[in-house]
């Protein structure tokens, strides 16, 4: 050991060179050596981490360009073929056999000869905003009120009983006397499906923020002062991110289905939805060779839900901190 | 316990009634009245003043309004001998405007109106509408009527008031000799023989009271009724809880001894008799069977009532259920992260993601495929029929049960019990079996009483996709004719359903886990 020790007049130095005076700054100090660490840049490493999520996004991608991009460029016309009576329910085989090959035959033709693949991404594109425009609205009002119900006991005490009143009255009842009111249209819909669907998301909200408000931090916090506000927003929201996008996850979807349910109740929009389009098929379902017409809008939709569903659960894992290490 | 019961019940109640009060001003205030003619064909072939007055009468028909005809009123004052024969027929001639009244006319025009506005109601008189100046024109002779909207404390005081009917003595309004209750040990349906206890009533609306058969649950009542509200178009006259409970399908035929003493195999119910005036001598074959008025019965059939139906199906789904989804759950939350917890969490998107119509649709292709009948069939009592609605229904609960359990299990993994028990030796499957599972299935404990009354309420569709005539479609089907005597009732029954599931689900919760307690002292 004694040979690797240096002598300091071997260094050739100046003693002010060797030994200057480090100023101790106060607020130097104060900082805290930590690795650099940004909230969302972490989400989506963790996202991509995964293969799986860039296929599933692509896919997303896909879906989102033929639902929006694709009828904007082709404009869907149901009757083209209205007076072609060999075009009328077709298989895909037969469709390019008979109308040659061609995007709009891929998937046949339905039974007044529109093509299938026209009007399931027609269709696809007024399910998707429904459902976008319903789960934002939903989530938005859910959330406020959800997060003023966690805290505050009055409002705890009132909102209880209004949920527990509204929770019962019967969901197709409200929609069918609401689209019976108005006239079934778009406006409507999302009316009828956001004038108590919020109820459910404030209340999950509700006991998220019941769970986390009295922990120990939270508590801590507002001994120091820390306003209400400050709380919700800086201690609470963040913890609730993932969950937040959880719940978005599987509210998406579910409002596809719920249109998709609804038409088939004979209770849905009089625009041409995925839903409508699998409600008008229904009669090929039992007609033998014309069953693609049915299987195509009703394989689309799952597709488009189960994409939707998987990338929101994803992301909702992915933007919990704790999977960030 | 019981103070916390009798509270819960209470408000239970008051959120019952608030509910059905909600859903009559979204039926009676909110939906446009006109809305109900949309497919009537009758509406649009009258014309004229017979149009309005059909709107009227239809509209009092379906409970928006109670409606006075002048006419009616005249009979009715005829009846009560306040008018006699010859006055009521001048009376009733009213002219085409009110000017060409005769002098009874006016003079009786003038009582109804102000008898009727004085009671809140409008006196609403139509003139006739002229297509030349004597001539008439189709559909617009003159009527005068005097309506009231209902208004909703009204309609919902009559409709909960009315709610449970007993039945007593004094029911019938006409003579019908001696009013009185008999209590015999032979029901003289089976040929007054056969020991068979019955109470059996003069003056009641039902004939028997309580009664013993040879079908679950083997002693019956007709004492004590449930008035759900009437049917109009659905059921047409039939209350929504009758039209829910009487069995449906074919005609059987059973051996009765009817009150005349005949006896024959008939697929009358003879127990079911209800009083209905006059009836027994409107045909001479009632008046051959009967000796009173107590004629009104329904039918032996072979199928079983809607809820009937719904709840068998719904209640093996249920079981089905908890069977395998509990157990599959368990493994998933054992092998976590392994292949079997993989393949179950694919199988959840796919229930939790796929729109619930196209799987069940999935389900009777792939049913279809194998061979099993796709659709229901009431007439051929064969568990094959049942089989694929009960699939279809247990799968996505496997599905939601599976995704619930997993989850609590995998939060109670890293407790300090579960350390604990580890430490102390316990084998992982001990550990699971006997400790985690028992934590975890609290939550879902919650929700059994709630899938066993759902059962019956049926699923809409399913029972639609397989054609079963069950409980599930009531209430579309109600909306869909505008039948707003059905859809109160069946929101009335839909809404008592799930407050009792609740509280019930909480009392079990409570004796499952000692831990909860809803009495105020143990905490």
């Amino acid at each position: 050991m004694k040979d690797e020790l240096v002598k300091l007049d071997d260094l050739g130095m100046s003693e002010e060179e060797l030994f200057s005076h480090y100023d101790n700054n106060e607020l130097e100090s104060e900082k805290i050596t930590a690795p650099r660490y940004s909230y969302w840049r972490s989400v989506f490493r963790v996202f991509f981490r995964k293969k799986i999520n860039i296929f599933i996004l692509a896919l997303l991608a896909l879906v989102i360009i033929f639902s929006y991009v694709y009828p904007a460029i082709v404009p869907y016309d149901q009757f083209v073929n209205l007076s072609n009576y060999e075009a009328w329910h077709l298989t895909p085989a037969k469709a390019i056999e008979r109308l040659g090959f061609s995007i709009h035959t891929i998937l046949g033709t339905g039974g007044s000869g529109e093509y299938t693949f026209d009007a399931v991404w027609f269709g696809a594109r007024i399910s998707i905003s429904l459902a976008f425009i319903c789960a934002l609205i939903n989530m938005v009002i859910g959330i406020l009120i959800g997060a003023v119900w966690g805290f505050s006991k009055k409002v705890d005490i009132f909102m209880t009983e209004v949920y527990n009143i509204i929770a019962n009255v019967p969901y197709i009842l409200l929609i069918s006397v609401l689209v019976l009111i108005f006239s079934p249209s778009f406006l409507t819909m999302v009316f009828a499906l956001t004038v108590t669907g919020w109820l459910g998301i404030a209340y999950f909200i509700r006991t998220q923020v019941i769970i986390i408000r009295d922990r120990e931090y939270n508590l801590a916090s507002r001994c120091l002062g820390t306003s209400i506000f400050k709380i919700a927003m800086k201690n609470i929201l963040p913890f609730m991110t993932s969950v937040i996008v959880t719940l978005a996850a599987t509210e998406i979807p579910s409002y596809i289905s719920y249109e998709v349910f609804l038409s088939y109740i004979g209770m849905g929009l009089k625009d041409m939805s995925l839903g409508k389009l699998i409600f008008q098929a229904e009669s090929a379902m039992v007609t033998p060779g014309w069953q693609f017409e049915f299987w195509s809008p009703v394989a689309i939709a799952s597709i488009i839900t189960v994409v939707l569903y998987v990338v929101g659960q994803n992301l909702g894992d992915a933007s919990d901190p704790r999977t960030h290490m | 316990m019981t103070k916390y019961l009798i509270k819960r019940i209470l408000h239970g109640a008051v959120s019952i009634v608030i509910v059905v009060a909600i859903v009559m001003i979204l039926i009676y205030t909110c939906m446009n009245r006109q809305q109900i003619f949309a497919q009537d064909n009758y509406w649009t072939k009258v014309k004229n003043n017979q149009r309005t007055v059909y709107e009227f009468r239809k509209w009092n028909e379906y409970g928006y309004l109670d409606l006075v005809m002048y006419s009616d009123w005249l009979v009715s004052l005829t009846r009560s001998g306040e008018i006699d024969e010859t006055t009521r027929s001048s009376a009733v001639a009213i002219g085409k405007t009110p000017n060409g009244d005769s002098e009874t006319a006016k003079q009786y025009v003038k009582k109804f109106t102000d008898f009727y506005q004085s009671q809140g109601y409008t006196v609403r008189r139509l003139n006739a509408v002229m297509m030349t100046t004597t001539k008439v024109a189709d559909g617009g002779t003159q009527y005068l009527f005097a309506y009231r909207d209902k208004p909703l404390i009204t309609r919902l005081w009559k409709y909960f008031t009315g709610l449970i009917k007993i039945d007593n003595i004094h029911n019938v309004k006409e003579d019908i000799g001696k009013r009185e209750l008999i209590f015999t040990m032979h029901d003289p349906v089976y040929g007054g023989e056969k020991f068979s206890p019955a109470i059996m009533g003069n003056g009641t609306d039902h004939r028997y009271l309580l009664y013993f058969d040879d079908s679950f649950p083997y002693v019956h009542q007709n004492l004590v009724t449930i008035n759900l509200g009437k049917s109009y178009a659905v059921n047409a006259g039939i209350d929504v809880a009758e039209s829910m409970s009487v069995s449906q399908g074919r005609q059987t035929k059973k051996l009765a001894t009817y009150p005349s003493g005949l006896t024959e195999e008939t697929a009358d119910n003879l127990h079911t008799a209800k009083y209905s005036a006059g009836s027994k001598d409107k045909l001479e074959l009632t008046s051959n069977l009967f000796t009173d008025d107590y004629t009104n019965v329904s039918l032996f059939r072979s199928g079983k009532s809607m809820v009937g139906y719904s709840f068998i199906i719904g209640i093996i789904a249920a079981a089905i259920a908890y069977l395998f989804g509990v157990p599959i759950g368990v493994i998933m939350a054992r092998h976590k992260d392994k292949l079997v917890d993989k393949i179950g969490t694919v199988y959840i998107i796919f229930i939790i993601a796929v729109p619930s119509l196209a799987y069940i649709f999935l389900f009777k292709a792939i049913g279809g495929k194998l061979g099993l009948p796709t659709t229901f069939n009431m007439e051929v009592n064969e568990a094959a029929y049942y089989i694929l609605p009960i699939v279809s229904l247990a799968l996505p609960s496997i599905a939601n049960l599976m995704k619930w359990l997993r989850r609590y299990m995998i939060d109670q993994m890293n407790s300090d019990y579960v350390k604990f028990a580890r430490s102390g030796g316990l084998s992982e499957g001990e550990i699971f079996r006997k400790h985690i599972l028992k934590n975890a299935a609290i939550p879902l404990i919650h929700g059994i009483p709630g899938s066993v009354l759902g059962a019956l309420v049926g699923a809409i569709i399913t029972e639609r996709v397989y054609v079963v005539p069950g409980a599930g479609n009531l209430l579309t089907m109600a909306i869909n004719a505008r039948d707003n005597g059905v859809i109160v009732g069946v929101t009335l029954f839909y809404a008592s359903l799930s407050v009792i599931s609740i509280i019930l689900g909480d009392i079990l919760m409570s004796m499952v886990d000692p831990r909860i307690s809803f009495s105020s002292k143990a905490r």
